[in-house]
């Protein structure tokens, strides 16, 4: 009984012999076909301590918290109180009126309800999706094929209803019984399960920039465009949200920007890749257009970094198979985009036909 | 009715003992692992590591509780109960230190207690006594004897007997069993003789080259200081189909002498320290059984859910502990994982989880669980890739033992050699299809030389010292199944 191809026959081979070429495997060199080479892998250092993970503080009772939620049980207090007293003095007057109010009351006692119930749920589908990032950064790190594999079940039920990816999501069912490794497991429905999606929010942020870096450059005080940023922030954060599982309402989105721009000051707001925002405003390129003008394109990439921030905080799994959008991905676009008002007469391509002076 | 009495009086006994456990356990935290496996499997080197790891730390990713720093430290105290030898650790580790030697492996059972300091995940400080109970598998395999009567036992051992590779390795007891008549009159130095002959048959089949696992009864391997007594002086008979054992004949002194074999030995083992385990560990040599070919490998398979079957599984609640503890955790390890290449770990572990598949199966049912992780506890080999004549093998790199040989080449002990042992099949289900020929060749049925795998003994690595001088063992996936083990009560 064979199975595959004729199995490979034990062997040895001697280190010290003096027909075999001995290398580290990340320096191989010179390849001699004719002799045997030995690759040898590099180790990781046995006695290095794995860095040790600090606890947070210990949470201490907090008293403001409690002030805030007093404080609210008593306005709402406040609040029962009046309309009860409201009703009763419509039932005086006369009882149809009475009725009528009783109605409209209880009519907004459901709807609060129920609005307070889809936010909960929201809250919960967000936690949801931040629980399922970490573990799924935990996977990666134990290799933990178990783990990986209820990381994998939660992920395809947080899209079961995504008909889009319907097809992804039959192939990843199919792997789900194989003999993979965690991380690879986690890797791979990265790859399946993302990479639409990440197109689809590399196509958001780059919209809401350009948006943004237009408006900047046209509208006429700087109060509008403010709010006008503002405003498409938001949308595109919940945009994200939605298109990677969550459905925020307005306490979760207002959490997620919480998140967001937290996360913005931690990565290190000006460090990475903005060499091409010093590169825009180095060059003076900034100075030679007309002031307004660098004012969108600068708006515009700070929108886009933002949008960059809230990929991280509402994509359910780390970036590790696929690559992370940078800001030259978004800001290319962004950059090209400024042709519009280039082609109104001012000179706003950054290419290399202004960019560079002629040789 | 006597049995009922007894079965019921070893109950009440258990019950008795759980609830003491119980009550101790509330004030003081405490967790009874229990390590076994074959002799030979690696139970010593597992037991030495796994102390190592939790009093000397090192690289343990997976482990949560020593790599967030959660784990204040561990400490070796004086164990609970007097009557069994200390798990002699320091010398263990010595051995595979200073002398550069695998530890002699144990022959009994033995004991160590550790008390571990951690912080909890909401910061109290707590501590667990973690009890750890190292015990030879060969006397788990006597647990199923105490269901069965000497009858059946003596007809199956017989037919067992019969088969290949052990009809070879049986004979010289079987033709002095020709000889013996059931139904004579006892005679001492006849019985002796059998005994002799079957324990030498027993022995034999531990050889390297057969490799064989279900060996009951057990202690006729390991027999202590009950060597020569007459609960060990009996061996199976050609008995006849029916039929009463007349008074004062063979057959009825055997029966006699197995009963005894129970009460005296197996069923005080299960009593003082089976029944009283929280989680257990089984190590697990299936690379021996892939040197020595499929039917050694199928032998263990049977061994491993016989094992299981003895196992009384189930989910830990609050009741439960204070009447009759069950065991909520079992860990397959499949140990000697460094002597293959990584790529080959998920089939060694896909064969072993098929070995145990469905005896897992009925334990996770009952809801305890149940995990296999291919695994050395101390890691002797490196990785490597050869390449020769445009073919590349993944090769693990290591110094076999003095004596050892491969193809033409005899090894001294001191030269790192790059071995390449054979492709694990990827298939697991086929290895144990009993309709399909050998699924390959394994030392039992052919030469050294033309054996599809060639797994070496090899030497301990050379240990590094951390600069306070704690010893720093190198290991695969210890971390993770420390985890398993004891994770969740670290929390």
């Amino acid at each position: 009984m064979t199975t595959g191809p004729s199995p490979r026959r034990p062997a040895a081979f001697r280190l010290d012999d003096p027909d075999v070429t001995v290398s580290a495997e990340d320096q191989a060199t010179g390849r001699n076909r004719s002799g045997t080479t030995i690759l040898l892998a590099p180790e990781p250092e046995p006695s290095l301590p794995v860095a040790t993970a600090f606890l947070p503080p210990p949470r201490r009772f907090r008293w403001g918290r409690m002030f805030w939620i007093a404080l609210g049980g008593l306005v709402s207090l406040a609040i029962g109180l009046g309309v009860a007293q409201l009703i009763e003095s419509l039932f005086a007057r006369s009882a149809s009126l009475g009725w009528l109010g009783a109605g409209l009351a209880a009519l907004t006692a459901l709807a609060l309800v129920v609005v307070i119930g889809r936010e909960v749920r929201s809250l919960m589908k967000l936690a949801a999706v931040e629980s399922l990032r970490e573990r799924a950064a935990a996977v990666i790190a134990s290799d933990d094929r178990d783990a990986g594999r209820a990381v994998l079940r939660d992920l395809l039920k947080l899209f079961h209803n995504a008909p889009a990816m319907a097809r992804s999501r039959t192939n990843l069912e199919a792997h789900l019984d194989e003999i993979i490794d965690g991380a690879d497991l986690i890797r791979l429905a990265e790859r399946e399960l993302m990479s639409p999606l990440d197109r689809e929010a590399r196509r958001l942020v780059s919209a809401a920039a350009k948006r943004v870096s237009v408006v900047t450059a046209v509208s006429p005080r700087a109060a509008v465009d403010m709010l006008f940023v503002l405003i498409s922030a938001a949308q595109m954060i919940r945009r994200l949200a939605q298109l990677y599982g969550a459905r925020p309402g307005t306490l979760g989105l207002i959490r997620l920007i919480r998140l967001v721009i937290s996360h913005l000051a931690v990565t290190g707001s000006m460090a990475v890749g903005d060499s091409l925002l010093q590169q825009v405003v180095g060059q003076g390129l900034a100075a030679r257009l007309s002031a307004r003008l660098g004012e969108g394109v600068l708006n515009g990439l700070l929108t886009a970094r933002l949008g960059l921030a809230a990929i991280d905080m509402t994509r359910p799994m780390p970036f590790v198979a696929l690559p992370r959008p940078a800001l030259s991905d978004l800001a290319g676009d962004l950059l090209r985009r400024s042709e519009d008002p280039a082609a109104t007469g001012k000179p706003a391509r950054p290419d290399e036909d202004t960019d560079r002076p002629p040789a | 009715m006597s049995n009922l009495l007894t079965d019921t009086l070893e109950q009440a006994r258990l019950t008795a003992r759980a609830l003491v456990e119980f009550g101790d356990g509330l004030i003081n935290p405490t967790l009874r692992l229990g390590v076994t496996g074959m002799s030979g499997a690696g139970k010593t080197v597992f037991l030495t590591a796994l102390v190592n790891a939790l009093t000397a730390g090192g690289r343990f990713p997976v482990f949560e509780a020593l790599a967030s720093g959660r784990l204040a430290r561990a400490r070796l105290a004086p164990q609970p109960d007097d009557d069994i030898p200390r798990f002699e650790y320091e010398r263990h580790l010595r051995a595979l230190t200073d002398e550069r030697r695998w530890p002699e492996s144990t022959r009994q059972i033995s004991e160590l207690r550790l008390v571990i300091d951690y912080q909890s995940r909401n910061r109290a400080l707590r501590t667990l006594t973690l009890d750890i109970v190292d015990y030879p598998g060969e006397w788990l395999l006597d647990l199923p004897l105490l269901t069965t009567d000497y009858d059946d036992w003596s007809r199956e051992t017989l037919a067992l007997a019969q088969r290949h590779p052990r009809a070879a390795v049986s004979a010289p007891w079987r033709a002095h069993l020709a000889t013996m008549d059931p139904l004579a009159p006892a005679d001492e130095l006849a019985v002796v003789t059998s005994a002799e002959l079957f324990t030498a048959y027993l022995r034999a089949c531990r050889d390297e080259r057969y490799a064989m696992s279900m060996l009951p009864p057990g202690r006729f391997l390991m027999p202590g200081d009950l060597a020569g007594s007459p609960a060990l002086t009996f061996a199976p008979l050609a008995l006849p189909d029916g039929g009463e054992a007349p008074k004062g004949s063979v057959w009825a002194m055997m029966r006699r002498r197995f009963e005894a074999y129970k009460s005296v030995v197996v069923r005080p083992f299960f009593r003082e320290h089976f029944a009283r385990l929280d989680r257990q560990i089984v190590v697990v040599d299936a690379l021996a059984a892939f040197n020595a070919g499929p039917e050694a490998l199928r032998d263990l398979e049977g061994a491993l859910a016989s094992i299981l079957a003895c196992f009384r599984v189930g989910r830990r609640t609050i009741l439960g502990s204070m009447f009759n503890p069950k065991i909520e955790k079992i860990l397959f390890a499949a140990t000697k994982a460094d002597h293959l290449h990584h790529i080959n770990h998920d089939r060694l572990e896909a064969i072993v989880r098929r070995m145990v598949m469905r005896a897992a199966e009925r334990a996770e049912f009952a809801g305890s669980e149940v995990d296999v992780i291919a695994l050395a506890a101390v890691r002797a080999t490196r990785e490597a890739t050869v390449r020769r004549d445009g073919e590349s093998l993944a090769t693990i790199v290591g110094v076999p033992a003095a004596g050892q040989t491969l193809g033409t080449e005899t090894f001294d002990g001191e030269a790192e050699v790059a071995l390449f042992p054979g492709d694990l099949p990827a298939d697991a289900a086929a290895l144990f299809d009993q309709a399909g020929k050998s699924a390959f060749q394994g030392l039992s049925d052919t030469t050294a030389q033309e054996a599809d795998y060639r797994f070496l003994k090899l030497r301990p690595p050379k240990i590094q010292r951390d600069g306070d001088g704690s010893v720093i063992l190198p290991h695969i996936r210890l971390d993770r199944a420390l985890q398993f083990l004891m994770g969740d009560r670290l929390q």
